[in-house]
């Protein structure tokens, strides 16, 4: 069974998922990132699933955050106090 | 005479002037004033980084304290102008590795081959016969999150965090976890892949994801 292969898909389409994690993380060069950002411009499946992907990045980011527990920031102060630096 | 040169070396890059290293030459009060300053405030970052490393309120606490303390003595090496939020994930990095190193009885694990070919949207398409919408993301919860990070080998779990939650570069998780960049990225390809899979499980088990399939 193929999956992820579009009707319509094109080779352009493989390259741009292909470099999908990457451009997200903002890792790509720029004319590389250009480029796949003007096949997204024009490719509406492409751009669906960037945004998912997207999404993705933000629910792990939105899942982790804690807030330090009050005692634990009086405990570093006092810690502080007793460290001799050179 | 001829004209003075337009661009002049001095005053071109002031921030380098500044970035010399005097921090060595503080004294004691503003050391500890400038650390509590520019430290102190990613301490909630700090925590929840640990949380993530250590899966306990507890040890994650002590995780926090022991790498604030070791940041603290080694605070003059830390270089003004360069990056200290990173430094600071590298003392965490460190510290957890000295910490826990015995603790950690299981061999370094790894994701199966399989979780290449995985992909949460594909899989999601396939089931449900349309394209998941970014809606489905918003019916995780936190804990559901954070149990499927947990449920990473460590690399994977500490490389994906650092990079989704903390925003890091993938230069600055090498060196942060002290791996080659090509490592760090493969490392976030299998371990985002591994994840979307848990939350997959766990939207099935749901019945989230059970669509119509007929055509």
């Amino acid at each position: 069974m193929e999956t992820g292969d579009r009707p319509q898909c094109s080779d352009e389409c493989r390259e741009a998922l292909r470099r999908l994690g990457a451009l997200l993380d903002g890792e790509l060069g720029e004319v590389t990132q250009a480029k796949l950002e003007h096949h997204l411009a024009d490719c509406e499946p492409c751009t669906e699933r960037r945004d998912f992907e997207e999404g993705f990045r933000e629910l792990v980011r939105r899942g982790c955050t804690d807030e330090a527990p009050p005692d634990l920031r009086a405990r570093i102060l006092s810690q502080l106090d007793e460290i001799v630096t050179g | 005479m001829s004209e003075m040169p337009n661009t002049s070396a001095a005053g071109a890059d002031p921030e380098a002037a500044a970035a010399s290293p005097v921090r060595r030459e503080l004294g004691d009060a503003e050391r500890r004033a400038r650390f509590e300053a520019e430290v102190l405030p990613h301490l909630d970052r700090l925590y929840s980084a640990a949380l993530r490393y250590t899966h306990d309120a507890t040890d994650a606490e002590d995780l926090v304290q022991e790498s604030v303390a070791k940041a603290y003595r080694s605070f003059h090496q830390y270089r003004e102008g360069t990056n200290l939020k990173a430094w600071l994930y590298r003392v965490l990095h460190t510290t957890y590795i000295s910490m826990y190193r015995k603790a950690q009885r299981r061999p370094q694990e790894s994701l199966q081959d399989e979780i290449d070919d995985y992909s949460f949207y594909d899989e999601v398409s396939r089931v449900t016969g349309t394209s998941p919408e970014r809606e489905v993301l918003d019916s995780f919860t936190a804990d559901e999150v954070k149990e499927a990070l947990a449920a990473l080998p460590d690399t994977f779990r500490q490389a994906v965090y650092l990079a989704d939650v903390e925003g890091f570069s993938y230069k600055e998780i090498a060196e942060i976890m002290d791996t080659p960049v090509g490592t760090v990225m493969s490392r976030l390809h299998r371990g985002r892949k591994s994840l979307q899979q848990a939350l997959h499980t766990y939207a099935s088990e749901r019945g989230l994801l059970t669509g119509p399939r007929e055509a």
